[in-house]
């Protein structure tokens, strides 16, 4: 019986675990790997952050669920790749750590006949020193970091309470940094509950990011059609900033935080300090600490990982200027170059480059975005992965492999910008496709019947849906598969 | 004043009518209905 092992058990690996197991049932043997025996919907986090969701209601044991389901279960980290077997087995193997307390300290080789790499993100505070919960700011990157900041948050709001005068920075740790999304929602719903705890007077809220302009977000920005005019994902996003009264430093990169002093330099080359109450940045990204051997022994790390860690997939990976970047660069079936039976998924794939135009500053630090994979893609690529591998076990390696291209793919995203059934609000966005087009959508790249923003309290109403559709839909309870990814 | 602070100053302001809509729990509905029909569409689209 084939045997697909998936590394990593989050968005990506998650989906294409639920989906090969409806698809071939007990026709094949599924097993995941993954060292958190939790599963997490990581945009709720952003409310346990501001403490009004707990850590229970965003996590839920996987182990239950995979039992159900007949999914093999290794709460554990792989560490390295063995894409070519041994000298004696020519199938593929992975090496595993335990994680799981109960067989802490013990290893394993785990064979397969199909991998899929989706082990996320490797959350990389020490590519800034002092970056961090284990330093001097916070994170919401997981659920537990989120309860870290909602406490340090509740704090400062004692403070504002007692008469003092806080600042409180929310942004990304580095120049390089992705996920300015989740920094906004964190940024807004922060100044949201200032509000509604009647301190917001005392408290100076600053945004502080690697994008050139508000509203870029890691995709090169978004232009609208409304009411009868083309605007711009920043001119929409400074609207809300001039609203809700929060300052913004953009085009910056955090060289270190100190105690209550982030140190950046600008895009002009500029350096400059930010003191600080409370600060909650968002760590840079890079592959997880992977490695990967030939047969003969030969370390092959950097044949099949991009230099930042990523696995490299049926991208166009030849670097070219920014004018020349095209959607056929990205790739489309998720299969790695040298070995067929490897797939990489979500954030573990590496990208052929940024969206956002790439910026150096004169001092030669790169001050730019790099591309953000958000959940509904990663959901996609999750599920087309585990069909194509499905067809495949089921009638051979000649069944040709489905594709999900981002460049061919639209995304929905909904940035939180402050909680509450009556007083909540939200940046509703679509866009269509997430990869510029320019040939095909001249001007912003980007179809204008489809790429739309819209803020209000339905945004909220829709994001608290899709907190409960999700979990209940990752829990595989009836039904499940019918809820898109 | 630095550059983005400007902008920022210069950028729009939603009137109290618009500020009204975002918060009207009738018009709310109905963009919670439209935005969730134009979301599935894209789902759809993304699924095939
Ligand atoms: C604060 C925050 C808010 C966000 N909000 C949104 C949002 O509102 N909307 C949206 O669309 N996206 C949002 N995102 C992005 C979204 O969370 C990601 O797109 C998504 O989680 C990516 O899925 P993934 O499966 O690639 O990675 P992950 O979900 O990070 O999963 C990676 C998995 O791999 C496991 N793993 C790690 N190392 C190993 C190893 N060595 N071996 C085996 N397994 C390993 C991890 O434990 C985890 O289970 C947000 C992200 C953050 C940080």
């Amino acid at each position: 019986m084939a045997r697909v092992v998936i590394l990593g058990a989050g968005i990506s690996g998650h989906t294409a675990a639920l989906h090969l197991q409806r698809h071939l049932k007990k026709g094949a043997e599924i097993i995941v790997v993954s060292p958190n025996s939790n599963w997490n919907w990581i945009p709720s986090n952003i409310w346990v952050g501001v403490g009004k969701m707990t850590k229970d209601q965003v996590t839920f044991p996987l182990a239950p669920i995979y039992k159900r389901k007949h999914i093999g279960f290794r709460q554990a980290k792989a560490v390295a790749i063995h894409p070519e077997g041994s000298p004696d087995n020519p199938q593929g193997f992975v090496d595993i750590d335990y994680t799981d307390p109960t067989r802490s300290g013990q290893e394993e080789q785990l064979t397969y006949d199909y991998l899929i790499v989706a082990t996320g993100p490797k959350l990389n505070f020490a590519a800034t020193p002092g970056l961090g919960p284990d330093g001097n700011s916070w994170s919401v990157c997981t659920a537990g970091h989120a309860e870290q900041s909602a406490a340090a948050l509740e704090t400062i709001i004692e403070a504002l309470k007692a008469g003092e005068r806080k600042t409180l920075v929310i942004g990304v740790g580095h120049g390089t940094c992705t996920c300015e999304g989740a920094a906004f929602e964190y940024t807004f719903n922060v100044e949201h509950e200032l509000r509604e705890r009647g301190v917001r007077e005392l408290a100076d809220v600053v945004y502080l990011s690697n994008e050139y302009d508000l509203g870029d977000l890691g995709v090169g920005g978004m232009t609208f059609a409304q009411n009868g005019f083309e605007t711009s994902s920043k001119m929409w996003t400074e609207s809300l900033f001039r609203e809700r009264g929060v300052r913004a430093i953009l085009r910056a990169h955090v060289e270190k935080v100190d105690p209550g002093v982030i140190h950046y330099e600008e895009l002009d080359g500029s350096k400059h300090t930010l003191d600080f109450d409370f600060a909650m940045l968002l760590p840079p990204f890079r592959g997880v600490d992977m490695k990967a051997y030939a047969n003969n022994g030969d370390d092959i790390t950097d044949d099949l990982f991009a230099p930042n860690g990523f696995l490299r997939v049926d991208a166009d990976y030849a670097v070219k200027p920014f004018e020349e970047w095209t959607p056929e660069d990205w790739p489309k079936t998720y299969q790695c170059p040298r070995y067929a039976n490897v797939f990489g998924v979500g954030i573990a794939f590496a990208p052929p480059h940024a969206i956002s135009e790439p910026r150096k500053s004169p001092n030669g630090t790169i001050i730019s975005p790099a591309p953000p994979r958000t959940g509904m893609p990663s959901g996609v690529m999750g599920r087309t992965v585990a069909l194509s591998i499905a067809e495949r076990i089921r009638h051979g390696d000649q069944a040709p492999l489905r594709t999900a291209s981002m460049a061919a793919m639209g995304a929905a995203c909904i940035a939180s910008a402050g909680t509450g059934l009556r007083k909540g609000s939200a940046a509703a966005i679509t866009m269509y496709p997430i990869i510029p087009d320019r040939k095909r959508f001249p001007g912003s790249g980007r179809d204008l019947t489809q790429t739309s923003g819209e803020i209000g309290l339905s945004g909220h109403w829709t994001k608290l849906l899709l907190h409960y559709l999700f979990i209940y839909k990752a829990k595989a309870r009836f039904g499940w598969f019918m809820i898109p990814e | 004043m630095s550059d983005v602070d400007r902008s920022i100053a210069e950028a729009p302001l939603p009137t109290a009518g618009t500020l009204r809509r975002r918060k009207g729990l009738f018009y709310q509905a109905t963009r919670f209905v439209a935005f969730n029909f134009r979301m599935m569409k894209m789902v759809t689209r993304a699924h095939h």
